[in-house]
């Protein structure tokens, strides 16, 4: 099956107007205006095949929401091609949204003064949805997201919680094959990120739809996505699986020990001295060079333990050592 | 373009709804914009009756231009709301028109059913009893082409003056600074159309005929309607040139419109 979305060699390159200062300056700015060219996207190439949710990462002013605004026929692109669907996003824009939902978290995509169900209903003229077919989806996806209290509720007066719910309706009631999110848990509680999070499993298990996101939060990573990008200054510096990702990068991991008894030395050959705290014992080291099996091997022939728990480091330090020490530029 | 249309109404529908629902706010707003224009119409007249005509217009004479561009401004200022550049800067600025390009609807139609502000219909109301009294007032000898310009008088001026809101909101995709040059445009073209042209002096006549060509739109159809001679001496079509302006400019407006939403999408502004 050919890509749902195929991207090639895109480049988007702002330019940005350099101000002068003072009168005479924006005198002299609007007679001979000076531009400064800013690359937001730098040659990204990906594709994405159906059913894939894919996470797309990298610290603020990266390119990716330029990246998403060029993918839903926002933007133009400097250069590359982008074929989604077998469609130009910006080229046949009219046509092409019809077949993608988008969700941009910063901003709802529904009317402001409306109550939610009445912006609903004005989706259905708009891509032409069958009543029928209106009908059930917005029974079921109302039932899943728990909107009916808020329903009669004007879109400003929803908090954001219950806003992102109501926009995931909205971004789905035309049954799109295609979405796009464009940071869908920023500013949420725990209890409504999960609940935004199961929808966009369940959305894409039960209808087979394809995801792309971004986000800050790499729980949503870890929950949704077998798949990441990570973009850093506009360029794209890793495309594969989580795991691969947390096999190349998460060098150092901890094994937590509680011993059962009073020991002076407790440090193993080969390995840098633990942290200790009472009975408590904390061993950094390097799972690629030596497996965690061993090493509790090793501790058990020499001391009496009550407990052991080996800890991986959560996903967020192990992005942020790939940003902070570019890990990734060959 | 059914469906097009269809939605629009739509749209406006939901406007018009969120807009009664404040139905005492909503018709004194109604009145006082009515009041005040006429207030203004009021002052004008009271100093017209000292002199009794200017340039050889009667006060009902000149009550009929007023009156018929005061019913045209209202109109365009409600159904081109959407694009009133003050409002549509505001608009952009908030990010509005990513929405908008996300939906499977033609962009102007959009923006068209994003506002109706109905309490024009004081200004339109105050413009129809100013007519009601020019019209009674007048000697005009009625025919039927005489009727049926009035009708292609309002068309082309809510035509021509929509055009300059859309030019003005257009401009917006490229500055984000207020663009009062249009709006003195739009708002001095309304003043400049209330007069006989023969007030004006001649290089502001000029910018009236061959820049913005507003001397079409009201005064020559007047001439036409009231009888008068032209003092200008233009072909005796002249009068009936007001819905090929109207047309050029709204055509010419929506070219530019284009433009600057393809400038719009290539910077992201």
């Amino acid at each position: 099956m050919p890509p749902i979305i195929s991207v090639r060699h895109l480049h988007k390159r702002f330019k940005i107007l350099q101000r002068r200062p003072g009168l005479g300056g924006a005198l002299v700015n609007l007679m001979a205006p000076r531009y400064s060219e800013v690359s937001a996207v730098e040659d990204v190439s990906f594709e994405l095949d159906e059913g894939e949710v894919v996470g797309y990462l990298g610290p603020n002013g990266a390119g990716k929401s330029t990246t998403i605004k060029v993918l839903t026929g926002l933007l133009v692109p400097t250069s590359g091609e982008v074929r989604i669907n077998g469609k130009v996003p910006w080229l046949e824009r009219e046509r092409y949204v019809r077949e993608i939902g988008a969700i941009f978290g910063y901003r709802s995509t529904l009317w402001w003064d409306l109550p939610v169900i009445d912006s609903l209903e004005l989706l259905q003229p708009m891509y032409g949805i069958p009543a029928e077919r209106f009908r059930s989806n917005l029974r079921e996806f109302s039932h899943l997201l728990d909107l009916d209290a808020f329903l009669n509720t004007p879109v400003r007066s929803l908090s954001l919680g219950q806003r992102m719910r109501a926009d995931l309706c909205a971004a789905l009631l035309h049954e799109p094959h295609l979405l796009f999110l464009d940071e869908p848990t920023i500013g949420l509680d725990v209890v409504a990120k999960e609940h935004i999070r199961q929808f966009i499993l369940h959305i894409n298990r039960q209808r087979g739809v394809t995801v792309l996101l971004t986000t800050h939060d790499l729980a949503d990573v870890e929950r949704l996505c077998e798949r990441v990008m990570i973009l850093d200054r506009g360029r794209l510096l890793f495309d594969g699986s989580l795991t691969t990702l947390n096999h190349r990068f998460e060098s150092t991991w901890t094994l937590h020990v509680d011993f059962d008894a009073e020991y002076d030395d407790v440090s193993l050959p080969g390995l840098d001295p633990p942290f200790r705290q009472g009975l408590h014992a904390e061993y950094h080291f390097d799972h690629r060079q030596v497996t965690s099996a061993e090493l509790i091997t090793r501790l058990l022939e020499r001391f009496r333990i009550r407990d052991l728990e080996v800890r991986r480091p959560p996903l967020e330090e192990t992005i942020r050592r790939i940003y902070r020490e570019k890990l990734l530029i060959n | 373009m059914r469906r097009q249309f269809s939605l629009y109404l739509r749209l406006i529908s939901i406007q018009l709804r969120s807009q009664m629902q404040f139905r005492a706010s909503f018709w004194t707003d109604v009145m006082t914009t009515g009041l005040l224009n006429f207030s203004y119409f009021f002052s004008t007249y009271l100093v017209l009756q000292r002199f009794g005509s200017i340039a050889g217009w009667t006060i009902a004479e000149m009550a009929f231009l007023y009156g018929m561009i005061e019913i045209s401004f209202g109109a365009m200022d409600m159904i081109f709301s959407g694009f009133d550049p003050d409002s549509f800067s505001r608009f952009i600025r908030q990010g509005l028109l990513d929405q908008v390009l996300l939906r499977p609807v033609s962009v102007a139609v959009q923006v068209f059913g994003s506002a109706f502000v109905l309490r024009r219909l004081g200004r339109i109301t105050q413009g129809a009893l100013v007519l009601a009294f020019a019209l009674i007032n007048l000697p005009v000898h009625w025919t039927p082409l005489k009727l049926g310009l009035l009708p292609v008088m309002w068309v082309s001026q809510i035509m021509a003056m929509g055009a300059l809101f859309m030019v003005g909101s257009t401009l917006t995709f490229w500055t984000v600074q207020r663009v009062e040059a249009i709006n003195i445009l739009t708002y001095g073209g309304v003043e400049v159309m209330s007069y006989p042209m023969t007030i004006y002096p001649r290089w502001m006549r000029g910018f009236f005929t061959y820049l913005i060509p507003f001397i079409f739109l009201n005064y020559y159809p007047a001439l036409f309607i009231l009888g008068k001679p032209d003092p200008l001496g233009l072909p005796a079509f002249t009068p009936f040139l007001a819905p090929l302006v109207g047309g050029a400019m709204l055509f010419l407006a929506s070219r530019f419109w284009r433009l600057g939403l393809s400038h719009y999408q290539s910077t992201g502004t």
